[in-house]
């Protein structure tokens, strides 16, 4: 379990530097923002399941974070891909 | 044939309270959220250009500590759920080191933000000088002052585990600050790409 823990840490890391990776290389697109707002709903995910420990919870308290996080997610892409595609 | 069964919690870890304070919070960054990425719409240009006087790099490395700061109060959980009737010496022990690991990282986690905050005041912009700021400042502030309190549980769980504070089945109150903790390390996941990153 303990490794286990480490796998999540290390991937949480690998992701978030992949996350500034992007913007400091400036590669952000309307593809990367697709790509970005997917790792961070896994990032989040993690947290959620391995960090809370929602995975060993009665589903309808798991869902209820897992719900926020993909709607917030979501929404924040139609915000941003609305106008990108507008000016296109 | 052999079947393994999983059986799933009733109840989140920690008290119930603390959920409900979660949930709730949740709702209330995710609108501000919200807010920040559809006033963006109106001013695309406005929110680049502002957005350039941040340091991505204080906002990755702050990333990087509340993971780690995660990290580690999730093993001091663990050091005390895993605990039987005699080793609670050791456990408390084990826990307090990694809570003090998760403390240290939470005050760097602020003092990071002051110095970007000195910075973002030192330059004479406040609430009202655009929408971005009004945003940024609303967002990381209200974080701030989230990662303090935090940080104050943080340290509450310490001194306890100092004074061996923790017996065999009495870890809710650890559970309880744990998860608060992570809602914290769960709205800065959200808030670093969106404010520093998405452009």
């Amino acid at each position: 379990m303990q490794k286990h823990l480490e796998y999540i840490w290390a991937t949480l890391a690998l992701l978030t530097l992949f996350a500034f990776l992007l913007g400091y290389l400036k590669l952000i697109s309307t593809f990367f923002i697709a790509v970005l707002l997917g790792t961070t709903f896994i990032k989040g995910q993690l947290v959620i399941d391995y960090f809370m420990g929602l995975n060993s919870v009665a589903m309808r308290y798991r869902i209820i974070p897992t719900l926020w996080l993909g709607i917030v997610l979501t929404l924040i892409g139609v915000a941003y891909y609305l106008p990108l595609t507008a000016s296109q | 044939m052999s079947h393994s069964i999983t059986v799933k919690e009733k109840y989140p870890p920690g008290d119930f309270a603390i959920w409900i304070i979660i949930y709730v919070e949740l709702v209330t960054f995710g609108l501000l959220f919200l807010g920040y990425a559809f006033s963006r719409r109106a001013d695309v240009a406005l929110f680049n250009a502002s957005q350039l006087l941040l340091d991505q790099t204080s906002g990755f490395i702050n990333t990087l500590i509340l993971i780690t700061s995660s990290y580690f109060v999730v093993k001091a959980v663990k050091s005390i759920t895993s605990m039987d009737d005699t080793d609670a010496k050791d456990a408390n022990i084990k826990a307090s080191r990694h809570l003090l690991f998760a403390l240290a990282l939470g005050v760097s986690f602020l003092l990071i933000k002051m110095f970007e905050f000195y910075h973002i005041f030192g330059a004479g912009i406040t609430l009202s000088t655009n929408k971005f700021y009004m945003f940024y400042i609303m967002l990381t502030g209200f974080h701030f002052m989230h990662v303090m309190l935090g940080s104050f549980i943080l340290f509450v769980m310490y001194k306890k585990t100092k004074e061996i504070g923790y017996g065999f089945g009495d870890y809710r109150g650890i559970e309880t600050g744990a998860s608060y903790w992570h809602m914290v390390d769960l709205l800065w996941i959200v808030l670093f790409p969106l404010v520093y990153i998405i452009r």
